[in-house]
């Protein structure tokens, strides 16, 4: 196998299984998946279908309760803590459902901090993010806080900075839940260029019709299950 | 993907810092807050430490100056018999007193006095009462003693006095003395025979001490030469040093130079915990009550630290799940927890310590007046306490602060600094609709 074969995110039977109080909640049960290299994915499903759940087990944030799940061809469920920080750093970019943004930095500051801990250049990281804020309607607030942001403009700084470090895999969860339609439509079409350029792989778990409309797969998730999976022309 | 250039560890450990830096100034008011407890704890206890050394240096002095001094060279079976045949004769007294000229010692030596004691009993037409006759070179004892400028009536001795007695108040009041009144003291002399002398009162103190007031009569060491037989030899050479810390140093010399007659049996050198078992053990049971007190200061503050430092990382779950999902590894995570509880416990400590050091040097010059607490005249065991404490200023002290600051914002930071490096990161990054 050849390196360009080895698939951007393989789960093989993965469960995961919350334990609440007395009963347990299956948010993924027996997810089996493979996507390649340059997809532009859209995981889709009703609230509580356990997208959120299946994008932290990609990303390594949570471990499976059982079944395996390997990112670039390295198995994550075996690493260690230092191998996924490793792996995080180097080829995974998140955007989380509530956009986590570092409170004591500013828009700026937390847009390189993937950039900063990678060792890349002041001058290369500022170049990038202002490029992707002046397309994201973003120029101008670079020096702000998080908390003196709207939902929507932290919104867009987690998907700059997610995918400003250039990952190999952008795991989204609903990136344009906050955005109007211009917002989203900007942010989608610096995503697809990345994808289209760089052959960066995104996977987003979404509720928006733009995003799904964009994707080339469309994954649907019901009760922890993948009920459909396909892939237009 | 193009491979990101090799990073060098030094970028983490720099955006570690920045990190922490930041939050601790986000939380001003929390790490201000938490900063004053360990500003006021440091200074505290450097205060405290200086009033309590300094304290315990004065009951020192009042307890060495009215005994046998810093240190103390004398026949090794005096302090027991308290006879006048197990003294120093006047060559063992001239070497005493040539090594304590020495150039390398005499710099810590404030005085020497050489004395012969002599338990007697004193008499007037009054009656009679037990005392401790102290025959002293005037020069050199009113340099030792303190006695001499507690004179309430009269003077202290003076060089050619012939005759001549230097009494407390509580004797001239149970022998009905006064200046000028005849006094007659007996002891055994040198040939074990009883011998009187007939002695004027010069002068009369007060020093507080009750059983010095009632017993302890000063006279020429000339007279009770001729009077005993003993002529220039005396019970003990008495010494006293810049300060207790000298002890060491000048009981090691007089060792070594006085090797010789040592090893005889003939001298001893003695300081002064061995000489005042009762005073060294007053200053241990305080040092164990203040210790305690530091103690429980050290907890409260080490409550306080541990307290600021868990609240502020159980509120920042969310943001340490970030920087784990963005390639911290969770050990860098809990460096930037304990980082900020480190920089917190130096800056503050450093600043109590510098306060603390402040106080310690305004009271240097004039002392801290307790005699609203302490009461005019308090003693125990032949210790006078001064109502105004001078603080000592010493170093050792300041190490044992700071290392144990230190040590507290260590300890107080690991705990917080493991919570924040295992938490659950898909947990903490949820969602809360
Ligand atoms: N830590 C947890 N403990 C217990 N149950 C959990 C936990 N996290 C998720 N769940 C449950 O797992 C299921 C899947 O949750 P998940 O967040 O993956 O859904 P989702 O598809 O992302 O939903 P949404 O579209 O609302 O974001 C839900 O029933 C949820 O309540
Ligand atoms: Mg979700």
């Amino acid at each position: 196998m050849t390196e360009s074969n080895i698939p951007a995110v393989r789960t093989e039977g993965v469960w995961k299984i919350f334990q609440q109080e007395a009963e347990e909640v299956q948010a993924v049960r027996d997810v089996s998946v493979t996507i390649e290299r340059g997809e532009f994915t859209a995981l889709a499903g009703p609230s509580g279908s356990g997208k959120t759940t299946l994008l932290n087990l990609i990303g390594g944030l949570t471990p499976p309760t059982r079944g395996r799940v390997w990112v670039a061809g390295q198995e994550v469920s075996e690493m260690s803590n230092q191998a996924l920080a490793q792996l995080r750093l180097e080829q995974v970019g998140f955007i989380f459902q509530a956009y986590n943004l570092l409170p004591v930095l500013t828009a700026m500051e937390n847009a390189e901090f993937p950039m900063l801990l990678q060792g890349l250049a002041a001058e290369e990281r500022a170049t990038r993010v202002r490029e992707l804020f002046a397309r994201t309607g973003m120029a101008g607030l670079e020096d702000r806080r998080p908390g003196k942001l709207s939902g929507g403009q932290q919104q867009r700084v987690a998907v700059v900075r997610a995918v400003a470090s250039r990952p190999a895999l952008v795991l989204a969860d609903e990136p344009t839940a906050n955005l109007d339609s211009a917002s989203s439509e900007a942010l989608l079409d610096v995503m697809a260029e990345l994808n289209r350029d760089l052959g960066v792989t995104f996977v987003f778990a979404t509720h928006d019709a733009r995003v799904m409309g964009r994707a080339r797969r469309l994954v649907q998730m019901v009760d922890g299950r993948i009920d459909s999976d396909e892939t237009r022309a | 993907m193009t491979a990101p250039p090799a990073r060098p560890r030094s970028l983490h450990t720099r955006t570690i810092l920045v990190l922490a830096m930041r939050n601790l100034s986000r939380q001003a008011r929390r790490t201000m807050l938490t900063a004053a407890v360990m500003v006021l704890g440091g200074a505290l206890l450097i205060f405290s430490f200086a009033i309590g050394d300094g304290s315990h240096e004065n009951w020192i002095d009042s307890g060495i100056r009215t005994s046998s001094g810093h240190v103390t060279v004398e026949q090794p079976q005096f302090r027991v018999s308290r006879k006048l045949e197990d003294r120093l004769t006047s060559a063992q007294r001239g070497e005493a007193e040539r090594a304590l000229a020495m150039p390398d010692i005499a710099p810590l030596v404030v005085a020497v006095s050489s004395r012969l004691r002599i338990g007697g009993l004193a008499s007037s037409a009054a009656g009679a009462r037990p005392a401790q006759i102290l025959a002293v070179d005037p020069v050199a004892e009113a340099r030792f003693s303190t006695l001499d400028d507690q004179v309430v009536e009269g003077r202290y001795l003076e060089p050619d006095d012939r005759l001549a007695a230097f009494i407390g108040v509580g004797l001239a009041s149970s022998l009905e003395l006064r200046i000028g009144s005849r006094l007659v003291v007996q002891a055994q002399d040198t040939e074990n025979e009883i011998a009187a002398q007939l002695l004027r009162v010069v002068g009369i103190f007060r020093n507080g001490v009750p059983e010095v007031d009632q017993t302890v009569v000063h006279i020429p060491l000339q007279v009770a030469g001729e009077w005993l037989g003993s002529d220039e030899d005396v019970t003990n050479v008495g010494v006293v040093l810049q300060g207790s810390e000298a002890v060491g140093p000048v009981t090691r010399h007089l060792e070594t130079t006085l090797a010789e007659p040592i090893t005889r049996g003939e001298v001893r050198v003695m300081g002064w915990r061995e000489a005042n078992p009762a005073l060294a053990a007053a200053i241990a049971i305080d040092d164990f009550g203040n210790y305690l007190v530091f103690g429980i200061l050290f907890l409260i503050i080490a409550f306080g630290i541990v307290n600021a430092v868990l609240m502020s990382v159980l509120h920042r779950h969310r943001e340490f799940g970030v920087l784990q999902a963005l390639g911290l590894t969770p050990g860098q995570t809990g460096a930037i927890v304990l980082v900020e509880g480190l920089t917190l416990t130096a800056v503050s400590g450093f600043v109590g310590v510098s306060l603390g050091l402040v106080a310690t040097w305004y009271f240097l010059g004039d002392g801290l007046d307790m005699s609203a607490l302490v009461g005019e005249d308090m003693t125990f065991s032949g210790v006078v306490i001064d109502p105004v404490i001078v603080p000592l200023f010493r170093a050792v002290r300041i190490a044992q602060v700071v290392t144990f600051i230190v040590a507290i914002g260590a300890v107080a930071s690991i705990y917080p600094a493991l919570r924040a490096a295992r938490i659950d990161i898909a947990e903490a990054m949820k969602f809360e609709r």
